[in-house]
């Protein structure tokens, strides 16, 4: 019997009595606990570029010997053609920084919609390297950088000079050769909108484009460095074999830059998380077999084994590593010991809740989204939305008031006047328009703070609601404004969101308490990272695309779409005596509801 | 030069942000700028002849309803641009519309009229039939009176009509010269609204006066704007991207040592 045979679709109605509280979900300590998922963009990518037979080869590859030059990548879809052009170029040492404030890099690229004719690549040539400086042709989907990681380079290259392979253990301390500093997408210095994708079937999901464009720098990082060592040691140099290539990934540093989205995209986060959630209530109603038992098991392992490869000099995340791989024994025990019940799904979450961090809960909930490809695999299609906030002027204000009471009561729970509680502004520095928290009252710029605090601006739009329905119970949410027009912003998107709950993070972002990894990690989760490495409370590492099926790999066409797609949580490949290298087995892998 | 969609947006926001707009306003009014730019309607070039006003505007007069009834309401704006004072007056309109069917709503005494296109456009998207009237122009007052018809007549008198039909993003516009000044002629710098739930109001030129059409924009016409925009990005004078820049520069907030360390890595990572 095929997995999908066992698996059913809940109805509608059971998913939403399964769906956990908002109060629970979007608490900002809990997001910023979540594990990329198989609906992570990363992976919907990589399902989508096999299932549609998506086919990359290279156009142009002028390197030389240190590996600077052009290479052009072309990705052939059923629907259309593109191309990836990256430019490689000498960075002096004192340049290389991973701030958005860097004005130069190791490479730069971008991919482009349709063929690269030598007036595009002209003006790409001259605009690209510079990034923000430069004026960007309209038909780039994508504009990127990034910079070497210069200890995994040198080694990698010594190591395929002297005819062996590098050791494994490297890329498990830092998993890639390259890390981006900023992909960004969506009409930035002149780039195409992604309204222009909107009719596009290959990228109409959420930063699919983005996520595009750091694979092909990750197969270009291995064609690299090999043609590099072939340059330097013709007579010795040997190629990367085929685990340590697929365990390569892509890093990316990210700072404070992806808090303003979070909260500026409420609608998108609405449907990135609800998704999820819809997923993991559709999963926790699944009458579970002894296949999938197993399934998760081995499931468990390998994360467990991930999770104590997985290095940070990060005191804090080290210890939520290490609190989420020692109790992931414990998991398995219950898993092998309960009975097999129908409802085993929703009472592992609910043991978890109880008993686990939340790391670990969430954990849990990532690995039982493997368990049915067939049911979570189509909310992939639901994480895009057109967004656009409106008024409803029309509203009954004592109607909003009572909106703002039940739907917004987290941002009423605060005392905004308690300096604890309105510790931190954020502003945007002249420093390339860069994110930043400053300390209020005591650094410059809160007269020009970005309002990304929504639940202080709530809590005050509340207040002025209640003094004027006192004098006017009967006023209309428009001529409420018409009398307070500064609350026009705040009161469209309490109007537009209350009634979609997933999509505002409920903390608030003036505390001093307020942690802004989490911020990072919700939005890093969602794009599908790993190895997640925090350098400080403000900015962090993470690995992308680490054990991703390689472009040969999707070249060739694979004809196990499922066993194609299982490249989450990955392991250091073994080593043996002699040095070569094979894919590591945590467990045996053993597919739920494979035929039997 | 030319710009994205969302590059426009993004620092007409910043710009207005900048010039004092609250961020709801701030927001309203780059959307109505860049929805022109977008369908080729000169959104810059209206914004550029109404920038040294925005910025001399300083006032912080909010518009005054002046009446008001079921279905009928009249507001001044005191002379400001609409991009900043019309965006409730139509809010007004449209919680009226749907109240009664049908509204009207006058707003008097504004300024950069044209740029209230956009935001029309959104109240279709809510389902609203929209039509906006106004004078663009007329004979400069006493000279035209005391100089007689014949004078009158070589300095026509424009009127705009915008009509949007309920959902389309797009509307039916009509710019025409109207040679026979009326007697009445009081200087016009209002706007009239109609909005109706449930039947189109699109303009359709029907007159026994004598009219010079100036401009003539039809829905398909505007989509393939749209379209071009998308393909070949938006074309923006320099100038006056230039000068928007400068504007919302004064949103940024100096660097220091304390601010800089504490945002990102660092700023030499060759590890």
């Amino acid at each position: 019997m095929r997995r999908e045979d066992l698996a059913s679709r809940l109805s509608d109605v059971e998913q939403r009595l399964r769906l956990r509280a908002p109060d629970e979900v979007m608490q900002l300590d809990r997001l910023g606990s979540l594990h990329a998922s198989r609906l992570s963009f990363v992976r919907s990518l990589v399902r989508q570029m096999a299932r549609q037979r998506w086919q990359i080869s290279t156009t142009r590859f002028e390197l030389d010997a240190e590996g600077h030059g052009v290479a052009i990548y072309r990705l052939q879809t059923p629907q259309a053609r593109y191309h990836g052009v990256i430019f490689s170029q000498p960075l002096d040492d004192a340049a290389r920084s991973d701030r958005v404030i860097a004005e130069a890099w190791d490479v730069t690229f971008g991919v482009v919609e349709g063929d690269v004719d030598d007036s595009l690549l002209e003006q790409m040539a001259a605009n690209v390297p510079l990034q923000e400086a430069g004026r960007q042709h309209p038909r780039l989907l994508v504009l990127s950088r990034a910079n070497r990681s210069l200890r995994n380079f040198a080694a990698f290259l010594d190591a395929l000079c002297a005819g062996r392979q590098p050791d494994p253990a490297w890329l498990t301390r830092v998993g890639y050769l390259y890390r981006t500093t900023a992909v960004y997408g969506n009409g930035k210095f002149g780039i195409a909108d992604f309204d222009r994708l909107k009719h596009n079937p290959d990228f109409q999901r959420p930063f699919s484009t983005q996520m595009l464009a750091v694979y092909l720098l990750r197969h270009f990082s291995i064609e690299q460095i090999e043609h590099m060592a072939r340059a330097r040691a013709p007579g010795s140099a040997v190629a990367m074999a085929a685990p340590l290539r697929r365990y390569l990934g892509i890093g990316n540093s990210t700072g404070l830059g992806m808090a303003p989205f979070l909260i500026n995209h409420p609608q998108l986060i609405q449907r990135w998380v609800e998704s999820r959630e819809k997923a993991l209530a559709q999963v926790s109603g699944q009458v579970p077999g002894e296949p999938e038992r197993q399934r998760l098991v081995a499931l468990v392992a390998r994360a467990e084994r991930h999770l104590a490869q997985t290095v940070t000099e990060d005191s804090e995340q080290s210890a939520r590593n290490r609190e989420t791989a020692s109790a992931l024994p414990a998991v398995r025990a219950w898993l092998e010991q309960v009975p097999l019940a129908e409802e085993l799904w929703q009472e592992l979450i609910d043991w978890s809740r109880q008993t686990l961090s939340l790391e670990a809960q969430e954990l849990i909930h990532t690995l039982l989204l493997e368990l049915y490809p067939e049911i979570v695999d189509p909310f992939e299609d639901q994480m895009g939305v057109e967004e656009g906030l409106e008024l409803t002027p029309d509203m009954p204000l004592v109607r909003l008031k009572q909106l703002i009471e039940t739907h917004y009561d987290w941002a009423l729970r605060h005392d905004f006047g308690d300096p604890e509680e309105r510790y931190w502004f954020w502003y945007r520095s002249v420093e390339k328009e860069e994110p930043r928290l400053g300390v209020r009252d005591v650094e410059p710029g809160a007269d020009r703070e970005l309002k990304l605090a929504i639940a202080p601006r709530v809590a005050d739009t509340h207040g002025v609601i209640d003094d004027f329905l006192s004098a006017h119970p009967r006023a209309l949410v428009v001529e409420f404004l018409i009398h307070h027009p500064r609350h026009k912003d705040i009161i469209r998107r309490i109007q537009s969101m209350a009634e979609t709950p997933f999509g505002e993070i409920r903390a608030n972002l003036w505390a001093r308490e307020m942690k802004p990894m989490h911020l990072l990690r919700t939005k890093l989760s969602f794009f599908g990272a790993s190895r997640f490495d925090p350098k400080s409370d403000r900015w962090v590492r993470i690995t992308l695309f680490q054990g991703a099926p390689l472009v040969e790999e999707l070249n060739a066409e694979p004809s196990d779409l499922i066993d194609f797609d299982d490249w989450s949580f990955p392991l250091e490949p073994d080593q043996d005596a002699a040095g070569t290298l094979k894919e590591a087995d945590a467990q045996p892998r053993q597919h739920a509801g494979a035929n039997s | 030069m030319k710009v994205s969609y969302n590059e426009l947006q993004g620092l007409c926001r910043k710009a207005f942000q900048a010039m004092g707009f609250e961020d709801g306003d701030a927001s309203d009014a780059a959307d109505m700028v860049a929805w022109m730019q977008l369908y080729e309607l000169g959104g810059l070039a209206a914004l550029g002849r109404g920038l040294d006003f925005l910025l001399a505007d300083q006032g912080e007069r909010p518009p005054e309803l002046v009446y008001s009834d079921g279905d009928l309401a009249v507001l001044d704006s005191h002379g400001a641009s609409v991009l900043k004072s019309s965006t409730l007056a139509l809010e007004l309109g449209f919680a009226k519309a749907r109240a009664r069917g049908l509204a009207v709503i006058k707003i008097r005494h504004c300024h950069n009229r044209q740029l209230i296109m956009g935001y029309l456009a959104r109240l279709a998207g809510r389902g609203m039939n929209v039509t906006a009237f106004w004078r663009n122009a007329q004979a400069p007052d006493g000279e035209a009176r005391t100089a007689g018809a014949e004078q009158a007549a070589a300095t026509p008198l424009i009127e705009q009509v915008v009509g949007f039909r309920a959902g389309s993003s797009v509307p039916e516009i009509r710019v025409y010269a109207v040679h026979e000044v009326p007697e009445e002629n009081e200087p016009n710098d209002g706007v009239t609204l109609i909005m109706a739930n449930h039947v189109d109001l699109l303009p359709s030129l029907r007159s026994e006066y004598q009219l010079d059409l100036l401009a003539r924009h039809q829905e398909s016409d505007l989509l393939a704007c749209r379209e071009r925009a998308m393909q070949q990005g938006i074309e923006v004078d320099d100038g006056l991207w230039a000068q928007l820049k400068a504007l919302a520069t004064r949103l940024l907030v100096e660097s220091t040592e304390a601010s800089r360390s504490g945002a990102g890595a660092g700023t030499h990572d060759n590890d």
